[in-house]
């Protein structure tokens, strides 16, 4: 009650701490998401379509990875193999779009791009992704030094396909000057994946073969993202614990008067850390709460901004929700407990001498 | 009900209370006079135990102020304050402030005192809403609520005037006169008339 009514009297300093702590989580917020986002969407873009992966020995990165392309004849032949695509990743300027992803494919994978309108690409042409659709109204585009007929456009659900371009992969093999990022592999049988994978393996000393779940696991560019991602956020919070505990110490230095005159009245210690705590929590908590519908809010605007071209999604899981939860009362109990704690132990009369001052 | 046994005191190097030692007996209205930084705010709040002494020993009602095991409960229950500028607290109305104060089997009494200060019609009023003489009668019921041994008041007129400082020193010595103890440090010399007891301090050493 009495913390309810210091939150209500100090309404300029409870807006700076409440300002302070919106956006340290909406930054730890943002930056997970996002990170998760993008991780998310690459994972599914490898997951939905195979069970197998084939990539480059020793590359750790699809976008420089070089496979030979023969080989799917030769895996097709394998037992349960029921079907199998190959697929090079690339980014290039298109147009005036100065970065776009694009994905050569094999014909048997176009189905893949639910199409919007037109009809799938044949040599030198394209069909582009709703997003970058919208930045182009001409018949043809520009991609390196080649040009494309724009033979359609497609939908996806996953955001890096909706702002790129989809052709064929021998065409993204003159651009890219390779044979394939990856070969994808579908099986009948879920338990011959192992011997598929072993007989795979066998075919070319030059490839390495995964569980499309094992690539997504170790994959090099992921862990990179996740890292980078905590390392931010870890900023992030680090900045918002210092913020809020440098504007506690603000207020207590400017409350010292009051704390001591509850200490004159035979108010505990505990009494004033419980109230500065649970003023804090109150402020943490709504603040959580409201960074929490914020981020929510431009997570859900970040896929229709145009000049991102779906590139920057983001997934607000319940993992990350309660991390941040767990981060800001973190940042509460530090950010409260160690000014609070300085002016408890202070002698009362000094307290009320030191506020009057 | 209070013994000073050779207390001293330092705020650094520079000692501003030297080896003091008197008693004062329960139902005094002890009046610790002395011109500005003579120790008389420094004694007063040793005696009212809101500042350890350097040296010395304090005993109040029989126990010696360093065995107290909770000093925060003794104080709230034995020991009521009145300061210079009230302290009420200004978020709270003149209800909640007594409220604050009060031990839990005394808040029945926070009207009662109120009635009987004169101030019943302010108790949910703001002290920001109420003039200087209302709020020290504030600070008086306050310090008054949990019927405490003794009363401790650091210039409780200082931001009055004569009327109001009237009335106030009127209250204490109603409170010392139904057997609390009363220690008024002030300037004004107007409470030699109420107090029955006088301490002057002159540079720390009582004159």
């Amino acid at each position: 009650m009495i913390s309810l009514k210091a939150l209500t009297k100090n309404r300029f300093k409870s807006l700076l701490i409440f300002s302070s702590i919106t956006i340290a989580v909406m930054a730890i917020f943002l930056i997970s998401s996002v990170s998760q986002g993008i991780i998310g969407m690459y994972s599914k873009m490898i997951k939905t379509d195979g069970d197998i992966i084939i990539t480059q020995k020793g590359i750790s990165d699809t976008f420089f990875s070089n496979v030979d392309i023969s080989l799917m004849d030769k895996i097709e032949k394998i037992e349960h193999v029921s079907s199998s695509y190959a697929m090079i990743v690339g980014a290039s300027p298109i147009g005036h779009i100065p970065i776009a992803g694009i994905y050569g494919t094999t014909a048997n994978h176009f189905s893949h791009y639910k199409l919007s309108s037109g009809e799938y690409p044949k040599k030198s042409e394209v069909i582009l992704g709703t997003n970058i659709a919208k930045q182009f109204a001409t018949s043809n585009i520009n991609i390196g030094n080649r040009e494309f007929k724009i033979s359609g456009t497609y939908s996806s659900e996953i955001g890096f396909e909706e702002g790129g371009v989809v052709m064929n992969i021998e065409d993204a093999g003159k651009l890219f000057n390779r044979s394939a990022s990856f070969i994808l592999v579908s099986c009948d049988s879920p338990n011959a994946i192992d011997e598929i994978i072993k007989k795979i393996s066998a075919l070319d000393s030059e490839i390495e073969v995964k569980t499309t779940q094992n690539f997504v696991k170790e994959y090099n560019q992921f862990k990179i993202i996740e890292n980078s991602s905590f390392v931010i956020s870890f900023l992030a919070f680090a900045m918002g614990l210092m913020g809020i505990a440098s504007v506690m110490s603000m207020i207590v230095n400017s409350r010292k008067e009051e704390f001591g005159i509850m200490r004159a009245l035979g108010k505990s210690r505990l009494f004033i850390i419980k109230n500065l705590f649970f003023e804090t929590l109150v402020m943490s908590v709504s603040a959580y709460l409201f960074a929490l519908v914020l981020s929510l809010g431009i997570l859900a605007l970040l896929p229709h901004v145009e000049m991102l071209q779906g590139y920057v999604n983001g997934s607000l899981s319940l993992h990350i929700s309660l991390y941040v939860l767990f981060s800001t009362i973190l940042m509460a109990l530090f950010g409260s407990l160690i000014p609070a704690w300085i002016a408890s132990k202070t002698d009362p009369i000094l307290l009320i001498n030191q506020g009057c001052a | 009900m209070i013994k000073v046994s050779n207390i001293s005191h330092f705020y650094g190097v520079e000692q501003v209370l030297y080896d003091l030692s008197f008693e004062i007996k329960s139902g005094e209205f002890l009046f610790l006079s002395g011109e500005s930084g003579s120790g008389k705010s420094t004694l007063l709040s040793i005696l009212s135990t809101l500042l350890k002494p350097s040296k010395g020993e304090l005993l109040i009602d029989g126990e010696s102020i360093e065995e107290i095991s909770n000093i925060d409960y003794f104080r709230q229950s034995k020991i009521g304050f009145v300061f210079q500028f009230h302290y009420l607290i200004n978020y709270l109305s003149v209800y909640e402030n007594i409220a604050l104060a009060a031990l839990e089997n005394k808040r029945q009494n926070i009207n009662k005192v109120l009635g009987e200060l004169g101030i019943a019609d302010l108790s949910s009023r703001y002290p920001n809403e109420i003039s200087g003489g209302q709020r020290q009668r504030v600070a008086v019921a306050r310090a008054l609520i949990n019927e405490p041994k003794i009363i401790f008041a650091d210039e409780p007129t200082g931001s009055l005037d004569s009327k109001n400082s009237t009335i106030v020193y009127g209250l204490l010595q109603n409170a010392a006169k139904k057997g609390t103890t009363v220690v008024v440090a002030s300037h004004d010399m107007q409470i030699e008339n109420y107090a029955t007891q006088i301490i002057r301090l002159k540079d720390g050493q009582i004159l």
